[in-house]
C-alpha cells in the first residue's frame, strides 16, 4: 500500500471517492505515523484515535452504501489547535488551569468541519493560552521543527504547523491574534491563512485578545487551505463579530495584472538571507507580469506596540475567570478563603501569561486608559486608513512573514521583549482585519523562509490567486522533510 | 511603573499571588515592555476616533428561549446536592 | 439644627418580562429550579463562549428611559466592569458606562412626583445579574465553604441612578413608588416578585463624605434604612466624629446599617468597551417607533381619566397609583359605561378589602371580585333596581363568594319593591296593627316615620321608603 500520508486534501478526497483506497486505510496509516514521529516533534497534546476510526468507517459505510451526502472534506484527516473547543474530548490550552477541561460543546469551525465529513485527529500543541511565538511557553514542552529538531516550530500554533509539515495531518486548525498561525507555518514551510477578521466564527475559540484574532488553517498547499475555507467560514449567529458572508473561494486564478506592493519597512527589517528570498519573489511576480513595485508604510513602528497594548489589556480580562470552580484542575475549595483560593489556583499560570495579565491590567487601570488602550485602538484607525489609501494603487502587499530564520531552543525565551519584536510582520493584518497568508519562499540554511502576501479586508480571492500562482511557480519548495 | 511594589499590587488585582522570585524576575521584565508601550505617546491623534465595528439593531438576538443540551457545568469538580462549591467568603 | 442631606438612588430592577437572558438565551425566570439547572456556556462562562444580545431587552431599556425623560442616543456599547468574586462566572460583569462619547441607553432625565418635586436622572443602563451564593450555615462567616448556583448569572437587569437630589426620605419613598408604578405600567418588571427590584441609596449630610447603603431587599424599607442612617450621621456630626466613606449593608432584622465586611470601595473596575459585542447602532427609527408602541404612562393614563372619564384629578391618581386598579377599572367601564360610578365604587368601597402590603401576586388575590361585578352592581344601581345600601351590603358578600350582584338579587329577592300596590297593601296592614300610633301620626308628623319604620320592617327593608312615606301621608290625611 502506497504511503498516503503525503497527500493534500484533494488527492485525499478524490482517492476515497474513487475507491482507491479507504478513509479507514488512511486514517490508520496518519495514525502510525504519529506513533511513530510525534515523540520527536511533541505536536499533538491528545489523539484521538476510537474517534477518527470511527469517523472513517462511518465514511467508509456512506460511500459503499453510495449515499449522496458525502461531505466535501470526506476523509481528510485535520488536527485542532487545543484552544480551540471540541465537545467531549480535552481542551487544555496547554496549560495547567484546564488540565482537565472537557468542553461540552463543538467550536463552530469544529462543528463545521465535521459537517463536512472531515476526520479530527487530536489536538495540537501551543504556547499557553496562545501567548508566544514558540510553543515553548506550552505545559506539555515545546513543539520542535520537523526540519531541524533542534530548532523552534515557531508560536502561537507551533503544534498546528509542525504537525502538517511532519505528515501527521493533511491539514489543522491555528489562531492567529499576533502571527501564531503564519509565524509557525513560515518556520515549517506550510501554507497559512489568517482570514479577514469576522469571516470566521470564534464561537468555541478560547479568548486571548477577542478584537484581533481569528481561526484559520494551514496544509501543505493553497488548495488545502482553501478547501478548509470553504468549509468554516461564514456568518455565525453565535458570535455577533462575524460579517455577512457566505465563503465560494476557487483554485482558478484568471490571472488579471495584479498589482504587487512591496513593503519597504519589513524587507528591510528582515535578516539578509530573508530579504534576497522576497526579492526574489517579486523578481518572480514580475516575470508573470505583475505589476510590481516597493511602497512605504508609516504606522510600521507604531504597530507592535498598539498591537501589545490591545492584546494585554484584553488578556488580562479574559483570563479573569479561570477561578477553578466550574472547570479547571483538582483542588478542593473546602477551608480556603475566596482570595486565597483564587491566587492559589491562578499562580499555575505560566510566566509570560503572568507578565501579560499583569501588564494588561496597568494599561487598563485607573488613569491610563487614554494612554495605553484607546490610543492603541486610535493607532488601528490609522493603520487602516494608510491600508485603504494603499490597497487603491495595489492588489497586494508583499512582504517577510517572518524578520528572521527559525532559531534554537531557548535563543529569546530569557528577553520576552525580544521575544514581542519577532512579530513585527505580522501584526498589521490582525491590528487593521485584513487578511495574509504565508507561503514557502525557500529555505536558508536548511531553514525554511516564508513569504507573505496581504490583501484588502474581504479580498481573500486576490490574496489567494497571487499565493496559488506563485505556487505554482515555485513548486520544487518542499513542504515536508524527509523524517 | 515598574517597582516590585507595583507589580505586586496589580498582581493582586488580578488574582495573581507571585513570590519574591517571581517579582524580582519580572520588574526588568515589564518595566522594558512597559517603556515600549510608551512608544504610543509620540503620537497624539486626538483627531482620530478608535476603530468601531457597528451591529445593527436588527440583527440582535431574538428574545426566545433555547435551552441547553448538555450540562454546561459538568466540569465542576466539587458540588454539594445540586450547587457547586466554592471556597468560603471572608 | 437642621444640616442639609443629600441622598441619590441605585435602583436595580430585573427585565422579568423578558423570556430570555440579556446574553444568552435561557430562560429568564429561575426562581423555584433547581439549582444549576438553567445554564448554557455563555451564562456560565466556559472559554471560548461569547455574548449573544437581547433585542427585545434594549427595547425595554429603551422605554424605560424614554418614560423617565432621558436621551436615548444613536449608538450604544457594552462594557466590561472587571472585578473577582465568586458568583461572577467570567470574573468581569458586562454592564454600561458613559465614557469618551458613547453612553448608556438614557442619560440626563427627569421626573416629577408629587406635583412641584422633581429629580435628575443620571443615566438609566443595561446589566447582567450575578449567581446566587448561598451559605449553609445562614451567615457567610462560619461556613467551610460557600454553595454557588448559577441560574440567575445572566439574567437582564435595568440600572436607574438618580443624582443626588432629594433631601428627605420621605420624598424618596414617594419616587419609588411612581418608579414602580412606571415599571408595571410598562410591563417590563413584575415588582412582586423576590428579589425582582433593589434598591441601594448613598446618603451625606452637610457635603461631608458619602455612604452608600446596599442590601435593602424591598422599595419599602429604603425609608427606614436612609431615616436611620442620616440620623447616625447626624449624631456622629454633633460630636465631631468624622464620617468615613464606606459600604454599609442593611441589616432588616436589626433595623440599623452596618459596616460592610469587604472593601467594596477600593475597586479599580478598569473599564473597557465589550469586543465580543460591536457598537450597536440604534437607527433613526428606533426612538419613535419606541413612543407609538409603548404602553401608556401612568401620568398619561391620569390625564386620560380626568379628560375623557370626567373624573376627579384626586380619583384618578388614586387609581393609577396601581397598575391593577386602574386596569380593573378600565375593562369594568367597557362593561358598563358609568366611570365616575365604577370609580367611585372602587376608590371609596373596594380598595377598603384591598391589602397591597408586601404579597406576592395580584393585589386582589383572597377576594373573589371582578371589574364585572363592579360593573353590574354600578349598573343595578344606575337603574334604580337596588339602593345604595343594598349594594353595599352585597359588595361585601361578593367580594366573599364571587356571585353576579344581580344573580345575588334575583336570588334573595332584593329588588326594591316599587310598585305601589304592594306597597299600599303593607301599609294598610301597618294602620290596622298600629292603630295607636296612626291617632298620634295625625297630630304629630314624626309618628309618621314609626310607621314608615314598620312598613319597612314588614317589608323586609325592601320597600322603597320615598313611595312608603309618600303612601302613609296620604292615607294620613284621607283619614282626616
Amino acid at each position: 500500500m502506497a504511503n498516503l500520508c503525503h497527500l493534500d486534501s484533494r488527492q485525499i478526497t478524490l482517492g476515497i471517492k474513487n475507491g482507491d483506497f479507504s478513509a479507514e486505510e488512511y486514517v490508520s496509516q496518519i495514525l502510525e505515523r504519529i506513533e511513530k514521529i510525534d515523540g520527536k516533534i511533541n505536536a499533538f497534546i491528545t489523539v484521538d484515535k476510537e474517534g477518527a476510526l470511527e469517523k472513517a468507517r462511518l465514511i467508509d459505510r456512506k460511500i459503499r452504501n453510495g449515499e449522496q451526502n458525502i461531505g466535501p472534506l470526506a476523509g481528510v484527516t485535520v488536527g485542532i489547535k487545543d484552544n480551540i473547543c471540541t465537545s467531549g474530548l480535552k481542551t487544555t490550552c496547554a496549560s495547567k488551569i484546564l488540565e482537565d477541561y472537557v468542553p461540552p460543546y463543538d467550536a463552530t469551525a469544529v462543528r463545521r468541519l465535521k459537517e463536512s465529513d472531515a476526520i479530527i485527529m487530536g489536538k495540537l500543541n501551543l504556547d499557553e493560552f496562545a501567548m508566544g511565538s514558540t510553543t515553548e511557553y506550552s505545559k506539555n514542552g515545546p513543539t520542535h521543527n520537523p526540519w531541524n529538531i533542534d530548532y523552534v516550530a515557531g508560536g502561537s500554533s507551533g503544534g498546528s504547523a509542525a504537525s502538517v509539515a511532519a505528515l501527521e495531518c493533511a491539514i489543522s486548525l491555528g489562531s492567529d491574534t499576533g502571527g501564531s498561525i503564519r509565524c509557525p507555518a513560515s518556520f515549517c514551510s506550510v501554507v497559512g491563512l489568517k482570514p479577514t477578521y469576522g469571516s470566521v466564527s470564534r464561537y468555541g475559540l478560547v479568548s486571548y485578545a477577542n478584537s484581533l484574532e481569528q481561526i484559520g488553517p494551514i496544509g501543505k498547499t493553497v488548495s488545502d487551505v482553501v478547501m478548509v475555507m470553504n468549509a468554516i467560514a461564514g456568518k455565525d449567529n453565535r458570535d455577533h463579530t462575524t460579517l455577512e458572508l457566505v465563503p465560494k473561494y476557487t483554485l482558478n486564478p484568471t490571472k488579471k495584472n495584479i498589482r504587487v506592493g512591496l513593503v519597504k519597512e519589513l524587507v528591510e527589517g528582515a535578516e539578509p538571507e530573508i530579504s534576497k528570498c522576497i526579492y526574489s519573489a517579486m523578481d518572480l511576480f514580475s516575470s508573470l507580469d505583475f505589476k510590481c513595485e516597493e511602497t512605504s508604510m508609516n504606522s510600521i513602528e507604531y504597530s507592535l506596540s498598539s498591537y501589545y497594548t490591545i492584546a494585554m489589556a484584553e488578556a488580562s480580562s479574559n483570563l479573569a475567570r479561570y477561578d477553578n470552580i466550574r472547570y479547571g484542575f483538582d483542588l478542593s475549595p473546602d477551608g480556603y478563603e475566596w482570595n486565597m483560593y483564587f491566587s492559589k489556583v491562578r499562580s499555575n499560570f505560566g510566566q509570560e501569561v503572568k507578565r501579560r495579565i499583569i501588564i494588561g491590567s496597568y494599561v487598563l487601570s485607573a488613569g491610563y486608559y487614554g494612554k495605553y488602550y484607546l490610543k492603541a485602538q486610535k493607532v488601528r484607525s490609522l493603520l487602516k486608513r494608510e491600508l485603504k489609501s494603499l490597497f487603491e494603487k495595489y492588489d497586494i502587499l508583499i512582504a517577510p512573514t517572518m524578520p528572521l530564520l527559525p532559531f534554537k531552543f531557548g535563543d529569546k525565551i530569557e528577553d520576552p521583549l525580544k521575544m514581542y519584536l519577532i512579530d513585527i510582520d505580522t501584526v498589521i493584518a490582525n491590528l487593521s482585519g485584513i487578511p495574509a497568508i504565508t507561503v514557502p519562499a525557500g529555505f536558508s540554511n536548511d531553514l525554511p523562509i516564508g513569504l507573505q502576501i496581504m490583501a484588502n479586508e474581504l479580498q481573500e480571492q486576490t490574496m489567494l490567486d497571487a499565493a496559488l500562482i506563485f505556487e505554482s511557480a515555485t513548486n520544487n519548495i518542499q513542504r515536508s522533510p524527509d523524517l | 511603573m515598574g517597582s516590585m511594589e507595583e507589580i505586586r499590587h496589580l498582581g493582586l488585582l488580578s488574582k495573581l499571588e507571585l513570590t519574591d522570585q517571581e517579582l524580582r524576575k519580572y520588574e526588568s521584565q515589564i518595566e522594558e515592555i512597559i517603556r515600549y508601550l510608551d512608544i504610543l505617546d509620540r503620537l497624539s491623534l486626538d483627531e482620530i476616533d478608535p476603530v468601531q465595528s457597528t451591529i445593527k439593531f436588527s440583527e440582535l438576538r431574538k428574545d426566545y428561549v433555547e435551552t441547553f443540551q448538555g450540562d454546561a457545568l459538568k466540569n465542576a469538580k466539587h458540588r454539594k446536592d445540586a450547587f457547586i462549591k466554592g471556597p468560603r467568603m471572608s | 439644627m437642621v444640616l442639609a442631606v443629600n441622598i441619590g438612588l441605585e435602583i436595580h430592577c430585573q427585565l422579568t418580562a423578558l423570556r430570555s437572558k440579556l446574553f444568552c438565551s435561557c430562560h429568564s425566570d429561575y426562581r423555584g429550579k433547581k439549582p444549576n439547572n438553567n445554564v448554557c456556556p455563555i451564562c456560565s462562562g466556559l472559554p471560548g463562549s461569547l455574548p449573544l444580545l437581547n433585542q427585545r431587552a434594549i427595547e425595554l431599556a429603551g422605554m424605560v428611559s424614554l418614560a423617565l425623560g432621558c436621551t436615548v442616543p444613536d449608538k450604544i456599547r457594552f462594557y466590561r466592569k472587571n472585578y473577582f468574586y465568586p458568583d461572577l462566572p467570567k470574573n468581569f460583569q458586562l454592564s454600561q458606562y458613559n465614557f469618551y462619547g458613547i453612553s448608556s441607553i438614557g442619560v440626563d432625565g427627569k421626573l416629577d412626583y408629587t406635583g412641584s418635586k422633581k429629580t435628575f436622572i443620571r443615566r438609566v443602563q443595561l446589566e447582567e445579574d450575578p449567581g446566587r451564593l448561598i451559605y449553609e450555615t445562614g451567615t457567610s462567616d462560619t461556613n467551610f465553604y460557600t454553595l454557588i448556583d448559577y441560574n440567575r448569572a445572566g439574567v437582564a437587569l435595568i440600572e436607574i441612578v438618580t443624582e443626588p437630589d432629594f433631601t428627605d426620605p420621605r420624598d424618596v419613598r414617594i419616587f419609588l413608588n411612581k418608579i414602580s408604578s412606571i415599571i408595571e405600567h410598562l410591563g417590563i418588571c413584575d415588582t412582586k416578585l423576590e428579589g425582582s427590584v433593589r434598591c441601594d441609596a448613598n446618603v451625606s449630610i452637610e457635603g461631608k463624605k458619602k455612604v452608600e447603603i446596599k442590601n435593602v431587599n424591598s422599595f419599602k424599607e429604603v425609608e427606614k434604612a436612609l431615616t436611620y442612617e442620616i440620623t447616625r450621621q447626624k449624631t456622629m456630626s454633633i460630636h465631631d466624629i468624622e464620617i468615613k466613606a464606606e459600604t454599609r449593608h442593611w441589616d432588616d432584622l436589626r433595623k440599623i446599617t452596618k459596616q460592610a465586611r469587604t472593601k467594596e470601595e477600593e475597586q479599580d473596575y478598569r473599564y473597557f468597551p465589550e469586543p465580543d459585542i460591536p457598537t450597536i447602532v440604534l437607527g433613526n427609527e428606533f426612538v419613535s417607533s419606541l413612543k407609538v408602541n409603548m404602553p401608556e404612562l401612568p401620568e398619561e393614563r391620569k390625564v386620560r381619566f380626568v379628560t375623557d372619564y370626567k373624573l376627579s384629578e384626586h380619583v384618578a391618581q388614586v387609581l393609577i397609583d396601581n397598575k391593577e386598579i386602574s386596569d380593573f377599572f378600565e375593562v369594568s367601564v367597557k362593561i358598563y359605561s358609568s366611570p365616575k360610578e365604577i370609580a367611585n365604587w372602587i376608590v371609596t368601597d373596594l380598595m377598603g378589602f384591598i391589602d397591597d402590603s408586601e404579597q406576592k401576586g395580584s393585589i386582589f388575590s383572597g377576594l373573589k371580585i371582578e371589574a364585572k361585578h363592579v360593573a353590574d352592581l354600578a349598573r343595578l344601581v344606575d337603574q334604580n333596581i337596588i339602593n345604595r345600601s343594598t349594594a353595599k351590603t352585597i359588595l361585601k358578600q361578593i367580594i366573599k363568594t364571587g356571585e353576579m350582584p344581580s344573580q345575588l338579587v334575583a336570588n334573595i329577592n332584593a329588588s326594591k319593591i316599587d310598585d305601589a300596590g304592594v306597597i299600599a297593601e303593607a301599609v294598610e296592614s301597618i294602620f290596622v296593627r298600629e292603630k295607636s300610633a296612626v291617632i298620634d301620626a295625625k297630630t304629630n308628623p314624626n309618628v309618621a316615620n314609626f310607621l314608615l319604620g314598620k312598613v319597612m320592617q314588614l317589608t323586609k327593608g325592601k320597600a322603597d321608603p320615598k313611595i312608603a312615606l309618600n303612601l302613609i301621608t296620604t292615607k294620613l290625611t284621607e283619614s282626616n
